[in-house]
């Protein structure tokens, strides 16, 4: 039944691909063939790239590692075998014309590869020309990370990439940062490219219940990728342009190739679990590990939860259910493709939340005429979230639960009639739901009419919609009448990108490659923010179904973005390259004052293993490599501008409001690098070490400043305030520790050492988030908590608090990621990756409010006492030490300050766990050539003495560049088990 | 060299071609910008946001501040309100009163210099000039009445009468265009403005004068309507869409719930009085504000008796002071004559008992209760927070150092 449906499926999508012969270039030749394996263990590797140097004769081998190179013209070819984790290789063959030529490669693991290209601004640059750090996931460490989006991908993925997770919130996104902070104001997300289509880097409006965003990033799913290439900082990311100065990912997804179609199949299922909440102390685990009976809180009223459920308990296991199937193939005249289709649901851990994402994916190659290749990707995703109020909310899963008896949801019901009745599970009646459509297209012309010139031309759409709701029904406890929020966003991204290089061998010993190229991009944004009050009764409400509809923000912008580049690399003898080079930028945000910027870049490298004198015994390879680079961002459209919003006043009457106070002196920021580096391979490719150190410099950075309120308009503006920098290190060393037939073992290690710093910026703290307590301040990290600190914090005594003091880093400035892997005859391989954060703060404001409150477990001892002082016994007073006496006080004229409370986020998670078999061929049935079971489980273990409920987590709609812990509900953990087929 | 050539101008070419396709202009419609006020035809628009300004900041304030002054009870969660309850009005609590109310003082001072500029020499003969200059003398009295200091622009801190200063100068023009113009309405708003911050500034007698001016069933209201959220009054929000603070509790609990000054009833929840969003405060409704968009008083003729009640109590007068606290209650319907009181410690309570009823909920009772307190003849403000302080946004951002909270 499999194989029919698979053949029948095969001919139509067979049939449908060759339905476009005028496509397909009709090939003479002679013909290369032969297989791709890992040296060793003989596994074949598929989707290794097999190319005749010099020209755009290329291929992708199958799953047996095959392929097959036509149209080869007659005479001494080289070929060359490559693939991401392998050190390619290359063979000189002699084949005469129409003739037949075997050629086989064994490919060596290795973590550090000067052979082979990386995608750059220009296209292609080979490896060892390249003088800046490369990092790039590959597709065993996609496999075995279990993730299931790009951004957990990317965790702990290599060195100098932090993402931080924000919340458990159902579809929430990540915060992504290379190489850390160096813009305030104008975003540090990197760029992202698809198949080297430029799509939007940032992320969906944050949902006003939710109180978290969603990252398109996260659309492109984990078993679509074959790999990313990550592009840290200005130096590297000159050529890319404005915005650049954030990094770059360049994700590739699977491409077809030649060959009969092959059908995967991947099944998985498994559930989310949430483990326990808070203080450990705090046995109840804010009330959601525990609901059931009568609490107490810490000023003695009790209360009980007419609504916890039966489990006794708001947490639950939720399912997740996931199915990949793909079909990859070509023809022999060069046309191939990749399909895949994925549907991922699962359910959160609360009694409501899940995330249900469909997405369809076809990539197709081609090569038209001699000298031409011509691809085309596409991708749909439809992403739906149902989520939780959360956060800063009034209605909040965690604000609510975590208060016990102190709860917005209060009513009859419960048994014990003399305590406080709260009924929580009111609270999930509210719908938190983000709707997402997101297409990508792509085209790409590639032209090598021969060896030395290389022209390529990408043309790209990339098309955001979301529909963001937040909806209190009729009838709910809080707001009896219902209310409704409705985000509409649309973001459509358009580009053009041409790119040419030319090579060529100028003198004995010297090489020039040439490359010039432009981009133009378009931005559109067009988001309304819509609110209806005052339903009139029960049913699904629109927004017409308020008595009280408005227009609450309208935001329509179109900014354009052109640059040219050109760049010149200078090689010697093949092992020493110096590039110069250089990007123009125009971009419309800043109006006219902005004009062209021109960023500069200069970097080199030297292969010195290649020297005659090197001794290649014990270090066989090592690159020495430097470079120095600008990038820059623009301010947003209009930032410069004092601006007023057209309001009603006086009963509906038209009105002007103040709204940006302006600053006409508004100029562009701008980031220089400095990368010096190595990398390294000894020991015939057991001991890889990358090592960069980079020095950032944002001149004139773009800072939000909390204007004085006083000057009429309320909130922050844009300022040129002052220098950031951002200096570190980065170190990834990879140990094959064993290897054997029946035992392999290898493990990596990454390390990043951050310093970050503010400079110039005057005296005083610069207002990021005042009741985050965020502030940007000379000589501290950017940006850091300030404000009042108790200074004998473990004295038993009364607390000695002053102001203005630095509380911490909001970021991490150390960041370990260890991992291991252990393959057990050839067939089974356990691996597990982790990381540990150094550094790094967060607000705990839950506990804030809920030491207000007496519902904070880990004061009730403290106010406790407190309580008996003031009623004459003040004995037990001399256990509580002076920070708890500050953060429990009840004496409401010691001022409570959220100061306090910034504690150290230092934590060690265990992001992936994975068990892999692969299923010997005697078992598989139904016409499976391939298989394999995987169990799996993400962050399984967190070690923390943060007392908050997750050192990650920080409201997105408080701010998006302070962190701010605000009742936000915590990232759970998954199990998963995979079954995956190849057919 | 030729083939470079050629690639070159190929590349050149194609660029080119891309970039005549689009159009490099931005385009971000919505936000104004500032110099497309500068027209006749803006100026309508340009009052009406500082009558909008002023009713948002007194809207907002109006609970927060009767919490501060016991004529409401927090019967809430919300950690902010809590504390105005207790007594302790933080900086970190003030932050949206202290902009809004700043907003709606500059808003209006500058529209007042932008509608000069504008109008040239239609300025004083524009039917809205009045109205600016009423709004502005609002917006520096309800900061003069509220806030513990004075800061202006992003300027120093100074004493908090600077805004009593700048009201009266405010007032004083509002009046004598108003006057000019024949707007009767807006000219005793101004005087009954006016006469407010002389009072307070000291100046009794200049104060009397102009509340006698004004007509005993004379209203001038802070606009509030339920077309835009922005407009609503928050103080019926809190109180009729939610239970976020209660009459219960209170001295107007007290008295009777039919008193037309300080309206207020029971809720139930079947046969149990309902409670408060905290689930065990008894929550009283207000019912001097019955919808969202109810008016709140800036100016009315029973407050300008009462002021000049004040001032013949604090010239010794209580039979002139009664007379005039009757004449205020006559201005509404079924209320029965006072008699004199005994002595002036007696005629001190019963006009800050009739002041209290008579501008319960309109965001005046903290600074009557304040100025009381430095005078000796009210101690409820003793051991509690007296005003609005400087905000931690003002704190931060302002360059001056700024008094201790």
């Amino acid at each position: 039944m499999a194989q029919a449906f698979s053949s029948r499926w095969t001919r139509l999508i067979a049939a449908a691909i060759l339905a476009v012969p005028a496509l397909g270039h009709a090939q003479g030749g002679a013909t290369i063939s032969g297989t791709v394996s890992e040296r060793g263990s003989n596994t074949p590797l598929e989707r290794a790239q097999v190319s005749i140097v010099g020209t755009a004769n290329a291929v992708a081998s199958d799953a047996k590692g095959g392929f097959t190179l036509r149209g080869v013209d007659a005479g001494t070819v080289t070929v060359r075998a490559q693939y991401i984790g392998y050190e390619a290789r290359e063979q000189v063959v002699q084949v005469a014309a129409n003739g037949t030529v075997r050629v086989n490669f064994a490919l060596s693991r290795t973590a550090v590869t000067l052979s082979g290209v990386m995608v750059t601004a220009t296209g292609e640059e080979r490896r060892r020309s390249v003088g800046t750090a490369m990092a790039t996931v590959d597709t065993a460490q996609i496999e075995r990370s279990a993730a299931t989006n790009t951004q957990q991908l990317l965790a702990g993925s290599t060195p100098g990439v932090t993402v931080l997770a924000n919340g458990g919130q159902p579809g929430a996104g990540a915060t992504v940062r290379l190489r850390g902070v160096n813009s305030v104001s104008m975003g540090n997300s990197p760029l992202i490219y698809v198949d080297g289509v430029r799509v939007y880097g940032g992320n969906t409006p944050t949902n006003v219940g939710g109180r978290q965003f969603s990252s398109p990033l996260n659309d492109i799913a984990a078993e679509d990728i074959d790999h990313i290439e990550i592009v840290k900082g200005p130096a590297a990311t000159t050529l890319y342009g404005t915005e650049a100065s954030g990094g770059v990912l360049q994700i590739f997804t699977k491409q077809g190739v030649e060959g009969a179609p092959r059908w995967n199949l991947s099944v998985t299922s498994g559930y989310n679990n949430m483990g326990h909440v808070g203080p450990a102390s705090d046995t109840t685990g804010l009330f959601l590990n525990s609901c059931a009976g009568v609490h107490t809180i810490g000023d003695g009223t009790k209360f009980q939860d007419a609504t916890c459920p039966a489990s006794g308990s708001w947490l639950s296991n939720g399912p997740i259910q996931r199915t990949a199937i793909s079909v990859r193939g070509g023809s022999a005249n060069g046309t191939t493709y990749d399909l895949s289709v994925t549907g991922n649901n699962e359910r959160g851990v609360l009694p409501v939340g899940g995330s249900y994402v469909r997405s369809f994916r076809v990539n197709l190659g081609f090569k038209p005429a001699k000298g031409f290749t011509l691809s085309f990707n596409q991708s749909y995703v439809n992403n739906r979230s149902v989520g939780f109020p959360d956060g800063n909310s009034s209605n909040g899963v965690m604000l609510n639960i975590s208060r016990g008896s102190g709860s917005n949801f209060k009513g009859p019901g419960c048994t014990d009639l003399t305590v406080t009745c709260v009924l929580n599970d009111s609270l999930f009646t509210s719908q938190v739901t983000s709707s997402t459509n997101h297409f990508v297209t792509g085209a790409t012309l590639a032209y090598q009419p021969f060896d030395a010139w290389t022209t390529r031309l990408t043309l790209g759409l990339d098309y955001n919609n979301a529909d963001i709701q937040y909806i209190t029904p009729f009838g709910h406890l809080r707001v009896p009448l219902g209310q409704m929020y409705q985000t509409l966003w649309t973001r459509q991204f358009l580009s053009a990108d041409l790119a040419s290089t030319y090579r060529k061998q100028i003198a004995t010993n010297w090489s020039s490659s040439t490359a010039v190229g432009g981009q133009v991009f378009e931005n559109k944004v067009y988001s309304t923010d819509l609110q209806s009050d005052n339903f009139a009764g029960p049913g699904d409400p629109t927004l017409l179904s308020g008595a009280l509809k408005q227009i609450t923000g309208v935001s329509q912008q179109r900014v354009i973005n052109a640059g040219y580049f050109a760049q010149e690399t200078i090689g010697w003898r093949d092992v020493l390259f110096v590039t110069i080079g250089a990007r123009a930028d125009g971009n419309s945000a800043f109006g006219k004052s902005f004009g062209i910027q021109t960023y500069p870049k200069i970097s080199a490298s030297y292969v010195i293993s290649d020297e005659s004198f090197w001794p290649r015994s014990i270090i066989e390879t090592l690159k020495l490599r430097g470079a120095i680079g600008d990038a820059g961002k623009a301010p947003g459209a209009f930032d410069a501008v004092r601006t007023w919003s057209p309001v009603a006043a006086e009963a509906g009457k038209p009105a002007f409001s103040t709204n940006q106070i302006g600053n006409p002196d508004l100029g562009p920021e701008r980031t220089r690098e400095i990368e010096l580096g190595f990398d390294a391979s000894a020991f015939n490719g057991r001991v890889n070490l990358q090592y960069t150190h980079f020095d950032q410099h944002t001149y004139k950075a773009l800072i939000p400043v909390q204007q004085a309120p006083s000057l009429g308009f309320a909130g922050s503006q844009l300022i040129n305030a002052g220098d950031l920098m951002n200096s570190g290190h980065e170190v990834q060393l990879n140990l094959d520790v064993f290897r054997s037939r029946n035992l392999d073992v290898s493990t990596r290690i990454g390390f990043m050492k951050l310093h970050s710093e503010a400079g110039n910026v005057g005296n005083g703290p610069l207002t990021i988030f005042a009741l985050g307590r965020t502030y940007v301040v000379q000589g501290l990290p950017i940006p850091t908590y300030y404000g009042p600190k108790v200074m004998n914090p473990n004295d038993f005594a009364n607390p000695v608090i002053q102001q203005n003091q630095d509380l911490g880093s909001a970021f991490a400035d150390r960041i370990w990621t260890p991992g291991i892997s252990v393959k057990l005859f050839r067939s089974i391989t356990v691996d597990a990756q982790g990381e540990w954060q150094l550094g790094g703060h967060n607000l705990n404001a839950l506990a804030y409010q809920n030491a207000n409150l007496n519902s904070w477990q880990p004061c009730f001892n403290a106010q406790d006492q407190m309580r008996k002082a003031v009623a004459g016994d003040s004995s037990g007073l001399a256990t509580i030490n002076a920070l708890d006496r500050a953060r429990c006080t009840i004496n409401t004229k010691i001022a409570r300050d959220y100061g306090f409370f910034v504690e150290a986020n230092d934590f060690f998670k265990l992001r992936s766990v994975s068990v892999t078999y692969d299923l010997p061929k005697s078992i598989l049935r139904f016409g499976a050539r391939s298989g394999s079971l995987a169990f799996a489980g993400r962050n399984l273990f967190t070690s923390t003495n943060y007392s908050g409920t997750d050192p990650e987590v920080s409201d997105q709609r408080d701010d998006q560049f302070a962190r701010r812990d605000y009742y936000v509900f915590p990232t759970s953990r998954s199990f998963t088990m995979t079954l995956r087929l190849g057919f | 060299m030729t083939t470079l050539r050629n690639f070159g101008r190929r590349s050149i070419g194609v660029a080119a071609v891309l970039c005549a396709a689009c159009s490099l202009q931005v385009t971000n419609p919505g936000p104004i910008q500032d110099s497309q006020l500068n027209a006749v035809s803006a100026v309508p628009a340009l009052v009406n946001g500082m009558s909008g300004d002023l009713s948002y900041a007194l809207g907002n304030y109006v609970d927060r501040g009767g919490l501060a002054s016991g004529e409401m009870t927090e019967a809430g969660n919300y950690s902010a309100e809590q504390q105005y309850w207790f007594g302790i009005i933080r900086p970190d609590d003030v932050n949206p009163d202290w902009a809004a109310m700043q907003q709606a003082r500059w808003s209006a001072e500058n529209g007042i210099e932008r509608m000069k500029s504008v109008l040239g020499a239609n300025f004083e003969k524009n039917v809205d000039t009045p109205r600016a200059y009423l709004y502005a003398g609002f917006a520096n009295r309800l900061l003069g009445e509220n806030v513990c200091t004075g800061v202006i622009d992003g300027g120093p801190a100074q004493s908090d009468t600077v805004y009593f200063v700048r009201a009266e100068s405010l007032f004083t023009r509002a009046y004598t265009i108003a006057t000019a113009l024949a707007n009767t309405n807006v000219a005793n708003a101004a005087l009954g403005g006016r006469a407010s911050v002389r009072a307070w500034q000291g100046n009794w007698t200049a104060a009397v004068a102009d509340a006698a001016l004004v007509p005993n069933a004379f209203v001038y209201n802070a606009i509030f309507s339920t077309n835009s959220a922005r407009e609503n009054l928050d103080m019926a929000v809190q109180t009729i869409s939610r239970r976020e603070v209660t009459v219960f509790g209170t001295v107007y609990a007290t008295i009777s719930k039919t008193d037309p000054r300080t309206p207020w009833d029971t809720v139930k929840a079947g046969t149990a009085i309902q409670t408060g969003q905290d689930g065990k405060t008894k929550f009283f409704q207000q019912k001097k504000y019955t919808s969202l968009g109810s008016p709140v008083p800036l100016v009315k003729g029973a407050d300008m008796l009462l002021m000049r009640a004040e001032a013949a109590l604090r010239a010794g007068d209580l039979a002139g002071m009664t007379t005039l606290i009757n004449a205020a209650r006559a201005t509404w319907t079924g209320l029965t004559p006072l008699t004199a009181p005994a002595t002036v410690a007696a005629g001190w309570t019963m006009l800050q008992a009739e002041r209290g009823s008579a501008l319960w909920l309109e965001g005046r009772r903290l600074w009557d209760l304040r100025r009381w307190n430095a005078e000796g003849t009210n101690t409820f403000l003793t051991g509690r927070s007296k005003c609005v302080p400087v905000s931690t946004n003002e704190r931060a951002s302002n360059p001056n150092p700024m008094p201790a909270p």
